[in-house]
Protein backbone atom coordinates (compact mmCIF):
# COMPACT_ATOMS: atom_id res chain seq x y z
CA UNK A 1 0.00 0.00 0.00
CA UNK A 2 2.95 2.18 0.91
CA UNK A 3 4.41 2.20 -2.37
CA UNK A 4 1.12 2.61 -4.38
CA UNK A 5 0.62 5.75 -2.35
CA UNK A 6 3.93 7.05 -3.34
CA UNK A 7 2.96 6.62 -6.79
CA UNK A 8 1.03 9.86 -7.86
CA UNK A 9 -0.48 8.14 -10.94
CA UNK A 10 -4.50 9.53 -10.56
CA UNK A 11 -5.46 5.78 -11.66
CA UNK A 12 -3.97 4.18 -8.63
CA UNK A 13 -5.42 6.60 -6.58
CA UNK A 14 -8.78 6.00 -7.80
CA UNK A 15 -8.17 2.29 -7.46
CA UNK A 16 -6.91 2.81 -4.46
CA UNK A 17 -10.18 5.24 -3.41
CA UNK A 18 -12.44 2.54 -4.86
CA UNK A 19 -11.00 -0.28 -2.79
CA UNK A 20 -11.22 1.44 0.02
CA UNK A 21 -14.64 2.31 -0.31
CA UNK A 22 -15.11 -1.52 -1.08
CA UNK A 23 -13.64 -2.61 2.06
CA UNK A 24 -15.91 -0.31 4.00
CA UNK A 25 -19.13 -1.03 2.40
CA UNK A 26 -17.99 -5.15 3.35
CA UNK A 27 -17.36 -4.36 7.10
CA UNK A 28 -20.75 -2.19 7.57
CA UNK A 29 -22.40 -5.16 5.59
CA UNK A 30 -20.46 -7.31 8.38
CA UNK A 31 -21.59 -5.56 10.89
CA UNK A 32 -25.23 -5.21 9.95
CA UNK A 33 -25.31 -8.73 9.52
CA UNK A 34 -24.36 -9.54 13.27
CA UNK A 35 -26.24 -6.83 14.72
CA UNK A 36 -29.12 -8.13 13.60
CA UNK A 37 -27.99 -11.86 14.74
CA UNK A 38 -27.99 -10.53 17.88
CA UNK A 39 -31.50 -9.19 17.70
CA UNK A 40 -32.39 -12.73 16.16
CA UNK A 41 -30.63 -14.39 18.82
CA UNK A 42 -32.62 -12.80 21.70
CA UNK A 43 -35.86 -12.96 20.04
CA UNK A 44 -35.31 -17.14 19.73
CA UNK A 45 -34.07 -16.93 23.33
CA UNK A 46 -36.94 -15.51 24.84
CA UNK A 47 -39.52 -17.36 22.99
CA UNK A 48 -37.64 -20.70 23.79
CA UNK A 49 -37.84 -20.38 27.05
CA UNK A 50 -41.65 -19.05 27.72
CA UNK A 51 -42.91 -22.41 27.50
CA UNK A 52 -42.25 -26.15 29.45
CA UNK A 53 -43.62 -28.08 26.51
CA UNK A 54 -41.45 -30.56 24.38
CA UNK A 55 -43.56 -30.42 21.22
CA UNK A 56 -43.50 -26.84 21.24
CA UNK A 57 -40.13 -26.26 22.47
CA UNK A 58 -39.02 -28.09 19.13
CA UNK A 59 -41.78 -26.07 17.16
CA UNK A 60 -39.71 -22.74 18.16
CA UNK A 61 -36.27 -23.85 17.46
CA UNK A 62 -37.07 -25.51 14.27
CA UNK A 63 -39.56 -22.48 13.18
CA UNK A 64 -36.31 -19.81 13.83
CA UNK A 65 -34.13 -21.71 12.20
CA UNK A 66 -36.49 -20.87 9.23
CA UNK A 67 -37.95 -17.46 10.02
CA UNK A 68 -35.07 -15.71 11.49
CA UNK A 69 -31.84 -17.41 10.28
CA UNK A 70 -32.94 -18.70 6.83
CA UNK A 71 -32.40 -22.55 7.11
CA UNK A 72 -34.57 -24.14 5.07
CA UNK A 73 -34.05 -27.65 5.94
CA UNK A 74 -33.60 -28.83 9.95
CA UNK A 75 -33.92 -31.32 12.77
CA UNK A 76 -33.91 -32.10 15.80
CA UNK A 77 -33.20 -35.42 17.07
CA UNK A 78 -33.32 -36.27 20.60
CA UNK A 79 -31.31 -38.71 22.82
CA UNK A 80 -32.85 -41.97 23.76
CA UNK A 81 -32.57 -42.63 27.52
CA UNK A 82 -31.13 -46.52 26.24
CA UNK A 83 -28.18 -44.41 24.40
CA UNK A 84 -27.08 -46.19 21.51
CA UNK A 85 -29.42 -44.01 18.83
CA UNK A 86 -30.88 -40.40 18.46
CA UNK A 87 -34.40 -40.09 17.14
CA UNK A 88 -35.55 -37.38 14.91
CA UNK A 89 -38.01 -35.62 17.27
CA UNK A 90 -38.57 -32.61 15.04
CA UNK A 91 -38.50 -31.55 11.27
CA UNK A 92 -38.92 -28.55 8.78
CA UNK A 93 -39.08 -28.00 5.71
CA UNK A 94 -39.26 -31.53 4.16
CA UNK A 95 -42.24 -33.16 2.00
CA UNK A 96 -42.16 -36.51 4.03
CA UNK A 97 -41.77 -35.87 7.32
CA UNK A 98 -39.38 -38.63 8.73
CA UNK A 99 -40.01 -38.64 12.64
CA UNK A 100 -39.15 -41.54 14.85
CA UNK A 101 -36.75 -41.74 12.43
CA UNK A 102 -33.34 -43.29 14.53
CA UNK A 103 -29.75 -42.54 13.69
CA UNK A 104 -27.69 -44.79 15.37
CA UNK A 105 -24.56 -43.18 16.91
CA UNK A 106 -21.72 -42.72 14.86
CA UNK A 107 -23.26 -42.91 11.75
CA UNK A 108 -22.90 -40.27 9.42
CA UNK A 109 -22.85 -36.84 10.51
CA UNK A 110 -25.31 -37.00 13.00
CA UNK A 111 -24.32 -40.41 14.20
CA UNK A 112 -20.57 -38.79 14.28
CA UNK A 113 -21.58 -35.23 15.85
CA UNK A 114 -23.32 -37.27 18.25
CA UNK A 115 -20.89 -39.59 19.43
CA UNK A 116 -18.27 -37.10 19.13
CA UNK A 117 -20.35 -34.49 21.15
CA UNK A 118 -18.45 -31.89 18.53
CA UNK A 119 -19.65 -29.74 16.03
CA UNK A 120 -19.71 -30.67 12.15
CA UNK A 121 -20.05 -28.56 9.30
CA UNK A 122 -19.43 -30.35 5.84
CA UNK A 123 -19.35 -28.52 2.58
CA UNK A 124 -19.10 -31.29 0.25
CA UNK A 125 -20.93 -34.46 0.96
CA UNK A 126 -21.22 -35.38 -2.52
CA UNK A 127 -17.88 -34.64 -3.77
CA UNK A 128 -16.66 -36.63 -0.58
CA UNK A 129 -18.82 -39.70 -1.16
CA UNK A 130 -18.15 -39.82 -4.58
CA UNK A 131 -14.35 -39.51 -3.76
CA UNK A 132 -14.93 -42.61 -0.88
CA UNK A 133 -17.01 -44.51 -3.47
CA UNK A 134 -14.27 -44.74 -6.25
CA UNK A 135 -11.72 -45.45 -3.32
CA UNK A 136 -13.86 -48.85 -1.79
CA UNK A 137 -14.48 -49.59 -5.51
CA UNK A 138 -10.69 -49.95 -5.90
CA UNK A 139 -10.31 -51.53 -2.64
CA UNK A 140 -13.04 -53.87 -2.76
CA UNK A 141 -11.70 -54.87 -6.14
CA UNK A 142 -8.26 -55.29 -4.67
CA UNK A 143 -9.47 -57.70 -1.77
CA UNK A 144 -8.78 -54.67 0.95
CA UNK A 145 -12.29 -53.52 1.93
CA UNK A 146 -15.88 -55.93 2.24
CA UNK A 147 -17.97 -55.87 -0.31
CA UNK A 148 -21.72 -54.52 -0.29
CA UNK A 149 -23.68 -51.86 -0.06
CA UNK A 150 -23.93 -48.32 1.78
CA UNK A 151 -25.52 -48.96 5.16
CA UNK A 152 -28.95 -47.74 6.46
CA UNK A 153 -30.62 -44.41 4.91
CA UNK A 154 -29.99 -41.46 7.16
CA UNK A 155 -32.92 -38.88 7.43
CA UNK A 156 -33.35 -35.72 5.61
CA UNK A 157 -32.80 -34.73 2.20
CA UNK A 158 -31.38 -37.76 -0.21
CA UNK A 159 -29.01 -34.81 -1.95
CA UNK A 160 -27.78 -32.93 1.17
CA UNK A 161 -24.77 -31.14 0.20
CA UNK A 162 -24.04 -29.20 3.28
CA UNK A 163 -24.80 -30.27 6.82
CA UNK A 164 -24.26 -28.47 9.43
CA UNK A 165 -24.79 -30.67 12.70
CA UNK A 166 -24.44 -29.27 16.60
CA UNK A 167 -24.76 -31.65 19.58
CA UNK A 168 -27.02 -30.18 22.33
CA UNK A 169 -25.33 -30.37 25.26
CA UNK A 170 -25.90 -29.70 28.86
CA UNK A 171 -22.88 -30.27 30.99
CA UNK A 172 -21.29 -32.44 28.71
CA UNK A 173 -24.56 -34.70 28.20
CA UNK A 174 -25.68 -35.09 25.25
CA UNK A 175 -29.68 -33.76 25.01
CA UNK A 176 -29.96 -34.47 21.11
CA UNK A 177 -28.53 -33.20 17.59
CA UNK A 178 -29.41 -29.68 15.85
CA UNK A 179 -28.73 -30.06 12.31
CA UNK A 180 -29.82 -27.83 9.16
CA UNK A 181 -28.93 -29.05 5.88
CA UNK A 182 -28.80 -27.51 2.19
CA UNK A 183 -28.78 -29.32 -0.99
CA UNK A 184 -26.09 -26.66 -2.28
CA UNK A 185 -22.69 -27.18 -1.59
CA UNK A 186 -20.92 -24.50 0.83
CA UNK A 187 -24.11 -23.71 2.45
CA UNK A 188 -23.35 -22.46 5.51
CA UNK A 189 -20.04 -20.43 6.88
CA UNK A 190 -18.51 -19.77 10.19
CA UNK A 191 -21.09 -16.97 11.26
CA UNK A 192 -23.62 -19.43 10.52
CA UNK A 193 -21.91 -21.44 13.10
CA UNK A 194 -21.68 -19.24 15.55
CA UNK A 195 -25.12 -18.28 15.44
CA UNK A 196 -26.55 -21.90 15.29
CA UNK A 197 -23.96 -22.66 18.60
CA UNK A 198 -25.77 -19.76 20.31
CA UNK A 199 -29.47 -20.76 19.70
CA UNK A 200 -28.38 -24.21 20.46
CA UNK A 201 -26.79 -24.14 23.34
CA UNK A 202 -30.43 -22.30 24.65
CA UNK A 203 -32.10 -24.74 22.61
CA UNK A 204 -30.06 -27.72 24.69
CA UNK A 205 -31.49 -25.74 28.29
CA UNK A 206 -34.93 -25.77 26.94
CA UNK A 207 -35.42 -29.14 25.62
CA UNK A 208 -33.61 -30.56 28.77
CA UNK A 209 -35.99 -28.81 30.90
CA UNK A 210 -39.43 -29.70 28.90
CA UNK A 211 -38.04 -33.21 28.97
CA UNK A 212 -37.39 -33.01 32.49
CA UNK A 213 -40.81 -31.73 33.38
CA UNK A 214 -42.57 -34.34 30.91
CA UNK A 215 -40.84 -37.07 32.69
CA UNK A 216 -41.73 -35.93 36.47
CA UNK A 217 -45.41 -35.44 35.03
CA UNK A 218 -45.42 -38.89 33.64
CA UNK A 219 -43.58 -40.03 36.92
CA UNK A 220 -45.68 -38.97 39.13
CA UNK A 221 -48.63 -40.76 37.11
CA UNK A 222 -46.74 -43.99 36.91
CA UNK A 223 -46.31 -43.70 40.40
CA UNK A 224 -49.84 -44.20 41.45
CA UNK A 225 -50.01 -47.65 40.17
CA UNK A 226 -46.42 -48.80 40.47
CA UNK A 227 -43.31 -49.24 42.66
CA UNK A 228 -41.45 -46.41 42.25
CA UNK A 229 -38.37 -48.80 40.97
CA UNK A 230 -40.56 -50.11 38.29
CA UNK A 231 -41.84 -46.35 36.74
CA UNK A 232 -38.29 -44.90 37.08
CA UNK A 233 -37.76 -48.38 34.81
CA UNK A 234 -40.64 -47.31 32.32
CA UNK A 235 -39.41 -43.74 32.59
CA UNK A 236 -35.65 -44.70 31.65
CA UNK A 237 -37.01 -47.20 28.76
CA UNK A 238 -36.26 -50.20 30.22
CA UNK A 239 -39.76 -51.26 30.64
CA UNK A 240 -42.73 -50.97 27.98
CA UNK A 241 -45.45 -47.91 29.12
CA UNK A 242 -48.29 -50.45 30.66
CA UNK A 243 -50.69 -47.64 29.87
CA UNK A 244 -50.52 -48.84 25.91
CA UNK A 245 -52.61 -51.28 25.25
CA UNK A 246 -51.81 -54.97 25.26
CA UNK A 247 -52.77 -58.49 26.21
CA UNK A 248 -51.04 -60.45 28.41
CA UNK A 249 -51.60 -63.84 30.64
CA UNK A 250 -51.44 -62.40 33.99
CA UNK A 251 -52.16 -63.86 37.52
CA UNK A 252 -55.01 -61.80 39.27
CA UNK A 253 -55.72 -61.48 43.29
CA UNK A 254 -58.37 -59.92 44.50
CA UNK A 255 -58.59 -59.30 48.52
CA UNK A 256 -61.38 -57.61 50.94
CA UNK A 257 -62.13 -57.94 54.41
CA UNK A 258 -65.42 -59.77 55.26
CA UNK A 259 -67.79 -58.65 57.99
CA UNK A 260 -66.31 -55.09 56.57
CA UNK A 261 -69.57 -53.61 55.51
CA UNK A 262 -71.28 -54.20 58.72
CA UNK A 263 -68.48 -53.29 60.71
CA UNK A 264 -68.50 -49.80 58.05
CA UNK A 265 -72.11 -49.40 59.16
CA UNK A 266 -71.90 -49.13 63.17
CA UNK A 267 -68.21 -48.12 63.34
CA UNK A 268 -67.13 -44.92 63.98
CA UNK A 269 -65.67 -42.85 60.53
CA UNK A 270 -62.12 -42.79 62.33
CA UNK A 271 -62.10 -46.46 63.73
CA UNK A 272 -63.15 -47.59 60.13
CA UNK A 273 -60.08 -45.30 58.79
CA UNK A 274 -57.86 -46.50 61.41
CA UNK A 275 -58.49 -50.22 60.56
CA UNK A 276 -58.30 -49.18 56.98
CA UNK A 277 -54.91 -47.97 57.51
CA UNK A 278 -53.32 -50.41 59.53
CA UNK A 279 -54.71 -53.10 56.74
CA UNK A 280 -53.29 -51.05 53.92
CA UNK A 281 -49.87 -50.65 54.91
CA UNK A 282 -49.55 -54.20 55.90
CA UNK A 283 -51.03 -55.47 52.41
CA UNK A 284 -48.90 -52.64 51.00
CA UNK A 285 -44.90 -54.03 52.03
CA UNK A 286 -46.32 -57.51 51.08
CA UNK A 287 -47.07 -56.26 47.40
CA UNK A 288 -43.57 -54.51 47.01
CA UNK A 289 -42.14 -57.16 48.36
CA UNK A 290 -43.21 -59.60 45.57
CA UNK A 291 -43.20 -56.86 42.91
CA UNK A 292 -47.01 -57.31 42.68
CA UNK A 293 -48.98 -54.35 41.15
CA UNK A 294 -51.55 -52.58 42.23
CA UNK A 295 -54.39 -52.19 39.78
CA UNK A 296 -56.83 -50.50 43.00
CA UNK A 297 -58.18 -50.19 46.03
CA UNK A 298 -61.81 -49.27 46.70
CA UNK A 299 -62.36 -49.37 50.50
CA UNK A 300 -61.10 -52.85 51.93
CA UNK A 301 -61.02 -54.04 48.07
CA UNK A 302 -57.62 -54.43 46.35
CA UNK A 303 -56.70 -56.04 43.07
CA UNK A 304 -53.04 -56.83 42.26
CA UNK A 305 -51.68 -58.67 39.55
CA UNK A 306 -48.08 -60.18 38.66
CA UNK A 307 -46.92 -60.59 34.83
CA UNK A 308 -47.71 -56.94 34.20
CA UNK A 309 -46.17 -54.51 33.48
CA UNK A 310 -43.05 -56.41 34.66
CA UNK A 311 -42.61 -60.10 33.48
CA UNK A 312 -42.28 -62.63 35.50
CA UNK A 313 -41.62 -65.93 35.13
CA UNK A 314 -43.12 -67.20 38.57
CA UNK A 315 -46.74 -65.31 38.79
CA UNK A 316 -48.47 -67.62 39.81
CA UNK A 317 -46.34 -68.91 42.74
CA UNK A 318 -45.69 -65.40 43.57
CA UNK A 319 -49.57 -64.62 43.85
CA UNK A 320 -49.64 -67.19 46.04
CA UNK A 321 -47.12 -67.15 48.49
CA UNK A 322 -47.99 -63.41 48.69
CA UNK A 323 -51.30 -64.08 49.37
CA UNK A 324 -50.32 -66.94 52.25
CA UNK A 325 -48.28 -64.35 54.31
CA UNK A 326 -50.97 -61.71 53.98
CA UNK A 327 -53.67 -64.81 55.71
CA UNK A 328 -50.34 -64.53 58.21
CA UNK A 329 -50.14 -61.07 58.40
CA UNK A 330 -53.80 -60.14 58.80
CA UNK A 331 -54.59 -62.82 61.70
CA UNK A 332 -52.94 -60.82 64.13
CA UNK A 333 -54.70 -57.82 63.43
CA UNK A 334 -58.43 -59.68 63.16
CA UNK A 335 -57.60 -60.46 66.50
CA UNK A 336 -56.91 -57.30 67.74
CA UNK A 337 -60.13 -56.01 66.21
CA UNK A 338 -62.01 -58.78 67.56
CA UNK A 339 -60.68 -57.47 70.70
CA UNK A 340 -62.15 -54.21 70.05
CA UNK A 341 -65.40 -55.95 68.70
CA UNK A 342 -64.89 -55.85 65.06
CA UNK A 343 -65.58 -59.35 63.74
CA UNK A 344 -63.47 -59.02 60.36
CA UNK A 345 -61.70 -61.78 58.12
CA UNK A 346 -59.53 -61.31 55.12
CA UNK A 347 -60.78 -63.32 51.68
CA UNK A 348 -58.39 -63.73 48.64
CA UNK A 349 -59.32 -65.13 44.94
CA UNK A 350 -56.92 -66.05 42.43
CA UNK A 351 -57.07 -66.64 39.12
CA UNK A 352 -54.42 -67.08 35.54
CA UNK A 353 -55.80 -65.58 32.09
CA UNK A 354 -55.67 -63.47 29.40
CA UNK A 355 -56.79 -59.84 29.78
CA UNK A 356 -56.40 -56.87 27.68
CA UNK A 357 -54.29 -54.67 30.13
CA UNK A 358 -53.69 -50.59 29.40
CA UNK A 359 -55.14 -47.20 29.90
CA UNK A 360 -58.67 -46.63 30.79
CA UNK A 361 -59.98 -43.37 31.06
CA UNK A 362 -59.87 -39.77 29.33
CA UNK A 363 -57.16 -36.71 29.19
CA UNK A 364 -56.17 -35.77 32.77
CA UNK A 365 -57.66 -38.46 34.42
CA UNK A 366 -55.92 -42.18 33.04
CA UNK A 367 -56.40 -45.47 35.12
CA UNK A 368 -54.27 -48.45 34.68
CA UNK A 369 -56.79 -51.41 34.27
CA UNK A 370 -56.77 -54.98 32.96
CA UNK A 371 -60.13 -56.54 31.26
CA UNK A 372 -60.90 -60.14 31.10
CA UNK A 373 -62.88 -63.32 32.44
CA UNK A 374 -59.77 -63.58 34.86
CA UNK A 375 -60.67 -60.27 37.05
CA UNK A 376 -64.11 -61.34 36.98
CA UNK A 377 -63.08 -64.75 38.49
CA UNK A 378 -60.62 -63.38 40.29
CA UNK A 379 -63.42 -61.17 42.00
CA UNK A 380 -65.78 -63.72 42.38
CA UNK A 381 -63.87 -66.75 44.03
CA UNK A 382 -62.58 -64.12 46.54
CA UNK A 383 -66.58 -63.21 46.91
CA UNK A 384 -67.17 -66.87 47.93
CA UNK A 385 -63.86 -67.29 50.28
CA UNK A 386 -64.78 -66.87 54.17
CA UNK A 387 -62.65 -65.31 56.39
CA UNK A 388 -58.86 -66.58 56.20
CA UNK A 389 -59.53 -68.75 53.12
CA UNK A 390 -57.58 -68.57 49.76
CA UNK A 391 -59.56 -69.93 46.63
CA UNK A 392 -57.54 -70.57 43.70
CA UNK A 393 -58.51 -71.15 39.92
CA UNK A 394 -58.20 -75.15 38.94
CA UNK A 395 -55.60 -73.42 36.31
CA UNK A 396 -53.37 -71.78 39.11
CA UNK A 397 -54.05 -74.70 41.42
CA UNK A 398 -51.94 -76.94 38.77
CA UNK A 399 -49.25 -74.39 38.69
CA UNK A 400 -48.67 -74.30 42.69
CA UNK A 401 -49.17 -77.76 43.56
CA UNK A 402 -45.27 -77.89 44.01
CA UNK A 403 -45.19 -75.35 46.68
CA UNK A 404 -48.93 -75.32 48.25
CA UNK A 405 -51.38 -77.69 49.72
CA UNK A 406 -54.61 -77.37 47.78
CA UNK A 407 -58.39 -78.72 48.46
CA UNK A 408 -60.59 -79.52 45.91
CA UNK A 409 -64.28 -77.86 46.41
CA UNK A 410 -67.57 -78.35 45.16
CA UNK A 411 -67.98 -76.33 41.64
CA UNK A 412 -69.21 -72.69 42.51
CA UNK A 413 -72.02 -70.80 41.14
CA UNK A 414 -70.77 -67.33 40.31
CA UNK A 415 -71.91 -64.51 38.69
CA UNK A 416 -71.29 -64.38 35.58
CA UNK A 417 -70.10 -68.08 34.48
CA UNK A 418 -72.87 -69.86 32.72
CA UNK A 419 -71.94 -72.98 34.32
CA UNK A 420 -70.51 -73.96 38.01
CA UNK A 421 -66.97 -73.24 38.23
CA UNK A 422 -64.70 -75.73 40.24
CA UNK A 423 -62.35 -73.78 42.66
CA UNK A 424 -59.92 -75.09 44.87
CA UNK A 425 -58.99 -73.87 48.68
CA UNK A 426 -55.57 -72.93 49.03
CA UNK A 427 -54.54 -74.37 52.72
CA UNK A 428 -51.10 -73.65 53.32
CA UNK A 429 -47.48 -73.59 51.73
CA UNK A 430 -45.67 -76.16 51.81
CA UNK A 431 -42.74 -76.08 54.04
CA UNK A 432 -39.26 -74.74 51.49
CA UNK B 1 -4.03 -11.15 10.27
CA UNK B 2 -2.78 -13.95 8.21
CA UNK B 3 -1.99 -14.67 4.99
CA UNK B 4 -4.83 -16.30 3.63
CA UNK B 5 -7.79 -14.38 2.71
CA UNK B 6 -11.39 -14.56 4.37
CA UNK B 7 -12.73 -15.49 0.59
CA UNK B 8 -10.66 -18.24 0.03
CA UNK B 9 -12.39 -20.42 2.99
CA UNK B 10 -15.26 -21.65 0.43
CA UNK B 11 -12.15 -23.27 -1.73
CA UNK B 12 -11.13 -24.91 1.25
CA UNK B 13 -14.35 -26.97 1.46
CA UNK B 14 -13.97 -29.58 -0.75
CA UNK B 15 -16.19 -28.62 -3.19
CA UNK B 16 -13.97 -28.75 -6.08
CA UNK B 17 -10.82 -30.80 -5.68
CA UNK B 18 -7.38 -29.04 -4.64
CA UNK B 19 -4.22 -29.96 -6.42
CA UNK B 20 -0.97 -30.38 -4.63
CA UNK B 21 2.68 -30.63 -6.05
CA UNK B 22 5.30 -32.04 -4.57
CA UNK B 23 9.30 -32.75 -5.29
CA UNK B 24 10.57 -36.17 -4.74
CA UNK B 25 14.66 -35.60 -3.28
CA UNK B 26 16.21 -35.67 -7.02
CA UNK B 27 13.46 -32.84 -8.32
CA UNK B 28 11.55 -35.00 -10.21
CA UNK B 29 7.98 -32.99 -9.64
CA UNK B 30 4.23 -35.25 -8.56
CA UNK B 31 0.95 -33.54 -9.15
CA UNK B 32 -1.82 -35.36 -7.07
CA UNK B 33 -5.45 -34.20 -6.90
CA UNK B 34 -6.76 -33.77 -3.10
CA UNK B 35 -10.30 -34.31 -2.05
CA UNK B 36 -9.78 -31.13 0.45
CA UNK B 37 -7.27 -28.73 1.94
CA UNK B 38 -8.45 -27.60 5.34
CA UNK B 39 -8.50 -23.94 6.62
CA UNK B 40 -6.33 -24.25 10.08
CA UNK B 41 -5.83 -20.31 10.55
CA UNK B 42 -4.78 -17.55 8.15
CA UNK B 43 -0.90 -18.39 8.00
CA UNK B 44 -1.56 -22.34 8.58
CA UNK B 45 -3.52 -24.80 6.45
CA UNK B 46 -3.74 -29.17 7.10
CA UNK B 47 -3.50 -32.06 4.59
CA UNK B 48 -4.82 -35.20 5.58
CA UNK B 49 -2.63 -38.00 5.59
CA UNK B 50 -4.89 -41.23 5.00
CA UNK B 51 -2.82 -43.51 2.97
CA UNK B 52 1.03 -43.78 2.19
CA UNK B 53 1.47 -42.30 -1.44
CA UNK B 54 3.77 -40.57 -3.01
CA UNK B 55 2.91 -36.92 -1.98
CA UNK B 56 3.78 -38.54 1.57
CA UNK B 57 6.83 -40.04 0.19
CA UNK B 58 8.63 -36.62 -1.42
CA UNK B 59 7.36 -34.19 1.86
CA UNK B 60 9.26 -36.61 3.74
CA UNK B 61 12.23 -35.78 1.45
CA UNK B 62 11.21 -32.06 0.75
CA UNK B 63 9.28 -30.62 2.95
CA UNK B 64 7.79 -27.72 -0.16
CA UNK B 65 4.44 -28.06 -1.46
CA UNK B 66 2.02 -25.78 -3.94
CA UNK B 67 -1.83 -26.23 -3.90
CA UNK B 68 -3.74 -24.93 -6.30
CA UNK B 69 -6.77 -23.91 -4.89
CA UNK B 70 -10.54 -23.50 -6.65
CA UNK B 71 -13.45 -21.42 -5.48
CA UNK B 72 -16.34 -23.40 -5.96
CA UNK B 73 -18.95 -20.63 -7.00
CA UNK B 74 -16.37 -17.75 -8.64
CA UNK B 75 -14.18 -20.09 -9.77
CA UNK B 76 -11.14 -17.22 -8.49
CA UNK B 77 -8.36 -19.65 -8.13
CA UNK B 78 -5.16 -19.47 -6.15
CA UNK B 79 -1.60 -20.81 -5.70
CA UNK B 80 -0.46 -21.46 -2.34
CA UNK B 81 3.09 -21.88 -1.51
CA UNK B 82 3.59 -24.07 1.58
CA UNK B 83 6.19 -25.68 3.62
CA UNK B 84 5.31 -28.76 5.73
CA UNK B 85 5.56 -27.95 9.64
CA UNK B 86 4.34 -31.02 11.34
CA UNK B 87 1.91 -33.64 11.74
CA UNK B 88 -0.65 -33.79 14.18
CA UNK B 89 -2.29 -37.20 15.53
CA UNK B 90 -4.08 -35.15 18.21
CA UNK B 91 -6.00 -32.07 18.86
CA UNK B 92 -9.07 -29.66 17.42
CA UNK B 93 -7.81 -29.64 14.11
CA UNK B 94 -7.11 -33.56 13.80
CA UNK B 95 -10.46 -34.20 15.64
CA UNK B 96 -12.35 -31.84 13.71
CA UNK B 97 -10.61 -33.26 10.14
CA UNK B 98 -11.04 -36.97 11.75
CA UNK B 99 -14.37 -36.65 12.24
CA UNK B 100 -15.41 -35.43 9.36
CA UNK B 101 -14.03 -38.40 7.35
CA UNK B 102 -15.41 -41.21 9.86
CA UNK B 103 -18.98 -39.23 9.28
CA UNK B 104 -18.94 -39.73 5.48
CA UNK B 105 -16.77 -43.08 5.74
CA UNK B 106 -19.88 -44.81 8.09
CA UNK B 107 -22.05 -43.41 4.83
CA UNK B 108 -20.20 -45.76 2.68
CA UNK B 109 -19.80 -48.87 4.52
CA UNK B 110 -16.18 -48.09 4.88
CA UNK B 111 -16.16 -47.16 8.42
CA UNK B 112 -12.78 -47.97 10.30
CA UNK B 113 -11.28 -48.45 6.93
CA UNK B 114 -11.16 -45.17 6.08
CA UNK B 115 -8.63 -43.52 8.99
CA UNK B 116 -7.29 -40.35 9.53
CA UNK B 117 -3.44 -41.07 10.18
CA UNK B 118 -2.35 -37.57 10.49
CA UNK B 119 -3.33 -33.94 9.70
CA UNK B 120 -0.31 -32.07 8.28
CA UNK B 121 0.10 -28.66 9.15
CA UNK B 122 1.81 -26.42 6.31
CA UNK B 123 3.25 -22.79 6.87
CA UNK B 124 1.88 -20.75 4.48
CA UNK B 125 4.66 -18.95 2.59
CA UNK B 126 2.90 -17.17 -0.07
CA UNK B 127 -0.80 -16.56 -1.35
CA UNK B 128 -1.34 -15.76 -5.17
CA UNK B 129 -4.73 -15.05 -6.65
CA UNK B 130 -4.45 -16.12 -10.23
CA UNK B 131 -7.77 -15.56 -11.51
CA UNK B 132 -10.56 -12.21 -10.84
CA UNK B 133 -8.21 -9.48 -9.46
CA UNK B 134 -5.92 -10.18 -12.53
CA UNK B 135 -8.75 -10.06 -15.18
CA UNK B 136 -9.80 -6.65 -13.65
CA UNK B 137 -6.62 -4.82 -14.44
Amino acid sequence: MTAAADDQDPHVLRELIARSQETIDRLNLDLARRTNDVRIIQQISSEITSTLDLDEVLGIVLGAMERVLGFQHSMLLLAEPAGDTVVVAATRGYGRPSTDARVRIGDGVIGVVAERKALMRVGNIGTSLRYLQAIRARMQAAGQAPAGEAPAALPGLPDAQSQLALPLLVKDRLVGVLVVESAKPNAFDDLDEVVLRIVGNQAATAIDNARTYRMVDQLGRLKRFFSPHLAELIIRGGADDPLKTHRREVTVVFLDLRGFTAFAETAEPEEVMGVLREYHAEMGKLILAHEGTLERFTGDGMMIFFNDPLPVPDAGRRAARMSAEMQERVSPLTAKWRRLGYELGLGIGIAKGFATIGGIGFEGRWDYGAIGTVTNLAARLCGEAKGGEILVSTRLAGEIEDIAETEELAPLTLKGFARPVPAMKLVRLKPA
Amino acid sequence: MGLLPDEIKAAMQGVIPSHVVTCAADGTPNASAISQVYYVDGDHVALSHQFFNKTKRNLAENPHAMVWLIHPETFDTWDLELVLDHSETSGPVFDAMDMQIEAIASMVGMKGIFKLKAADIFRVISVVKTSGERIRR
